[in-house]
């Protein structure tokens, strides 16, 4: 019957090099049986998973193939499609191979296809045994897949592909998890506030987690195998939870309440998984089922929510799930046995979604890139306006500091004019008002004029002190005393030197007009000299002032007893020099005139 | 050079002028400088004066910047096109600069300070009437900025020389002119400028009219110049 199978196999010409064996006998056997027990055979059909047989057998069971060989000159391959969980395969009664744990912590030969090439002198001519022991557990489908052999080249071929579709992926899957999850891990250390992202790498890289379930050949750091598929189990949910947050945190949503006891499902299933490996192993499916639930029934409303948003990001991430939502579908049923299959789905879509929602991650990424270089260069027109603004703010105030200073300056010297001028006119009003003597009027003019002169010097100091020097503020007190003194027939002379390019300041200058106005006023009043001189003379860092005239004089003593007119004139001269920092020097006798002297020291005028 | 002009007579004189106690001031000025035969009529608005000039003849007018009517200034202008034979002077009060400049540039050739002693007023009458016209430093100094002139004491030749490359020769002033007008800006009296130039103190008065009559000509020409340039002369 066998050999008609086989014929027939080998009548199909699509793979006439490779013979496909689908019968065995399969016996259980304990963990550490060593002959191949020779009662006990039953056939069965590949693939063959024993649970459904034998739902309680934890241990061995030995799996029977013969086959026909016409020729044993040319080698023969052979292709194991899937062993659970570890196994030591024989042909013709001679080991071929041998897993290195073949009870518990058992080697995990179910990840991948095993390929034997077999030549003479273990390969005879007819029939020909191949027996594998596979070691195995009821809980994790145990179990011996299809018998392929034929051509070495073909069956090694059919070999790749199978490894390629089964193993390879898988590998791939579990370093694309791996990088994705520690790239995105950093984005997220780098930039906390951005939990999506701690999000989408921390569920990637329970992904990766899980994953290795698929790539591991022992189950290795545990001592058994229920202890790694409880660990297994829990990684598959902490994926499932993380993956749901991810999903809300993707939306802008937070659920505390809900994210709450996902937490708590995640470590009570290490928890579980960790103190009770022994239960949680072979009852997994109370954890996978309702997380596999939770699984869908996130994505289902992800999808729901996808499709009434308007975002990128959001439908990418939705389109990259719903293919391997189906596929994953398909793998439940295989892993449920709804379906019988060596290839699960998942591991052919995983690297589909993987792209789809590491490119939905990365596309939030680069609109927030945009955001920021959007709002760069809005910042930067923000901030040359704020600079130009800045600018014309500064260039105002600076106007508005130096139209202070002026206007300081110009308060300094109204202050002197109350001083001064301000002074001279109330008392020119006392001494008017005074009952017990009544001024005449030729009094009254001449205080009046003394005022009115006093106006000219300070009308002339503030519209003329700032555009121009000593020199030329002289000036208009010397033409118009030259002209009244020449009335009089008193002969001036005037010498100055080093003027040109003084400046002493609006209130300085002010004062030092004044002195020689007064100093004028008296000699024409008073002295009646035929002759005055007048020297303002610079030499280096001093100011050296005489009016000196040759008229009748007084005598020094007595002025200064007596409070007399020329008394009270003198005291006006001592004020104002005192005020340019001087002291006024006064040499007067009776019959030689008067000379009056004082020296201004510049620095101190600075 | 020989004075260029001849004197002018002090009667009959117009007073334009609104204060009454200014009035009679210089009318007692003017009478008392010419007679008591002098013809002094006394207005106190440009209405009047021109009604005024329109009847009699009138060979001096003494004008104040504030009238109730306008600007007196306006009225200087106004004589110097319709009644170019009047001499006019202007009443000025304080910060007087810059009004007695504008005057002058009208066609005043001279200024009364109503701050200064009667005498100094009588004065500057006196030099009026002999052809001359009176001047102070700050006047000057408004003269030499107007002008562009350096107002550094400098010698006459290169002064000259500036002027006469900077400025046409009708309109610019003569080394003598420019070097009385620094002296003058300087502080120096007529009596000095006189003892320095070895001119009389008539032939510098006479020389300070010349300068004002410039700065009038000057004005002019260029108010032409500006007519023109807009389209409103041909």
């Amino acid at each position: 019957m066998l050999v008609l199978t086989a014929c027939a196999r080998q009548a199909t010409p699509a793979t006439p090099a490779v013979l496909t064996i689908d019968r065995a006998e399969a016996v259980q056997a304990d963990w550490l049986s060593g002959a191949v027990p020779s009662t006990g055979w039953t056939p069965v059909t590949l693939m063959d998973y024993w649970n459904t047989r034998w739902p309680q057998h934890d241990g061995v069971v030995w799996y029977r193939v013969h086959w026909n060989q016409t020729n044993a000159d040319t080698p023969v391959g052979i292709l194991l499609e899937y062993v659970c969980m570890a196994d030591a395969v024989y042909v013709n009664g001679s080991l071929i191979h041998r897993d290195p744990q073949l009870v518990e912590p058992l080697s995990r030969s179910w990840v991948a296809p095993q390929y034997f090439t077999i030549d003479k002198p273990l390969l005879h001519a007819g029939d020909n045994t191949l027996l594998v022991r596979v070691s195995g557990l009821a809980s994790y489908q145990p179990g011996f897949g299809k018998v392929q052999l034929g051509n070495p080249e073909a069956v090694h071929a059919l070999y790749q592909h199978n490894l390629r579709w089964r193993y390879g992926i898988r590998q791939f899957d579990f370093a694309i998890s791996a990088v994705l999850g520690s790239l995105f891990g950093m984005f997220w250390l780098l930039r906390r506030k951005d939990t999506v992202y701690g999000w989408y790498a921390l569920s990637t890289i329970f992904g990766a987690g899980y994953g290795w379930n698929y790539v591991a050949d022992s189950p290795w750091p545990f001592t058994t195998t229920d202890a790694w598929q409880a660990f297994n189990v829990a990684m598959f949910v902490a994926l499932a939870c993380s993956f749901i947050v991810f999903l809300l945190r993707f939306c802008g949503r937070r659920w505390p309440r809900t994210e709450g006891i996902l937490l708590l499902a995640t470590v009570a299933a290490f928890a579980v998984a960790l103190l009770a490996p022994g239960v949680m192993g072979p009852w997994r499916n109370l954890w996978v089922i309702p997380t596999v639930v939770l699984y869908y029934v996130a994505i289902a409303v992800f999808l729901w929510y996808a499709t009434r948003s308007s975002r990128i990001d959001v439908r990418v991430l939705a389109a990259s799930m719903l293919l391997p939502v189906l596929a994953s579908m398909y793998d439940l049923s295989l892993y449920l046995e709804l379906v019988r299959g060596t290839t699960f789905l998942g591991e052919l879509t995983s690297p589909v979604s993987l792209l789809g929602m590491s490119f939905a991650v990365a596309w939030r990424f680069s609109e927030a890139m945009r955001r920021v270089e959007g709002f760069n260069v809005e910042l930067r027109h923000e901030v040359d306006a704020a600079t130009a603004q800045l600018g014309d703010t500064l260039t105002r105030e600076h106007q508005l500091a130096l139209a202070n200073t002026r206007i300081g300056e110009r308060l300094n010297l109204v202050r002197d004019l109350h001083d001064g001028f301000g002074g001279s006119l109330l008392g020119a009003i006392a001494t008017l008002e005074n009952p017990q003597r009544p001024p005449e009027p030729a009094r009254v003019v001449s205080t009046l004029k003394e005022l009115r002169d006093d106006l000219r010097l300070v009308i002339d100091t503030t519209t003329h002190e700032h555009d121009s020097d000593l020199a030329g503020l002289l000036a208009p007190l010397r033409h118009r005393w030259s002209q009244r003194l020449d009335v009089a027939d008193i002969d001036s002379c005037w010498q100055l030197e080093g003027l040109d390019g003084l400046h002493l300041g609006p209130a300085r200058s002010l004062d030092l007009l004044r002195l020689l106005q007064e100093a004028l006023t008296n000699v024409l009043k008073h002295s009646h000299a035929s002759r005055v001189e007048i020297t303002v003379r610079r030499s280096n860092a001093q100011l050296s002032i005489e009016v000196r005239d040759n008229g009748s004089g007084f005598d020094l003593a007595a002025a200064r007893d007596s409070h007399q007119v020329g008394g009270a004139g003198l005291a006006s001269l001592r004020t104002r020099a005192d005020r340019l920092g001087s002291e006024l020097v006064l040499d007067a006798s009776p019959d030689r005139g008067v000379t009056l002297r004082l020296n201004v020291h510049l620095q101190a005028a600075r | 050079m020989e004075l260029p002009e001849s004197g002018i007579d002090l009667s009959p004189t117009l007073i334009v002028e609104d204060n009454g106690p200014m009035q009679q001031r210089l009318r007692r000025l003017l009478t008392d400088l010419i007679g008591a035969d002098a013809q002094i009529t006394a207005v106190d608005s440009i209405a009047a004066a021109k009604a005024q000039l329109g009847e009699n003849a009138t060979s001096m007018a003494l004008i104040d910047i504030g009238l109730p009517d306008g600007n007196g200034i306006d009225l200087i202008a106004w004589l110097h096109v319709h009644h170019p034979q009047v001499t006019t002077v202007v009443i000025s009060a304080w910060g007087h600069e810059d009004t007695v400049l504008a005057a002058l540039r009208a066609g005043a050739i001279g200024y009364l300070l109503k701050e200064r002693e009667d005498i100094e007023l009588s004065l500057a009458l006196q030099s009026i009437r002999r052809g001359g016209a009176p001047i102070d430093p700050t006047i000057a100094r408004g003269i030499l900025a107007l002008l562009q002139l350096p107002t550094e004491p400098a010698t006459t030749v290169a002064s000259g020389t500036v002027v006469a490359t900077a400025r046409p020769p009708d309109h610019a002033l003569s080394d003598r002119e420019s070097e009385i007008l620094k002296l003058v800006a300087r502080g120096y009296s007529n009596r000095d400028i006189a003892e320095l130039t070895t001119l009389s103190r008539f032939t510098i008065e006479g020389y300070t009219k010349s300068i004002y009559r410039k700065l009038a000509v000057r004005s002019r020409t260029a108010a032409v110049f500006e007519a023109k340039a807009l389209g409103l002369l041909h």
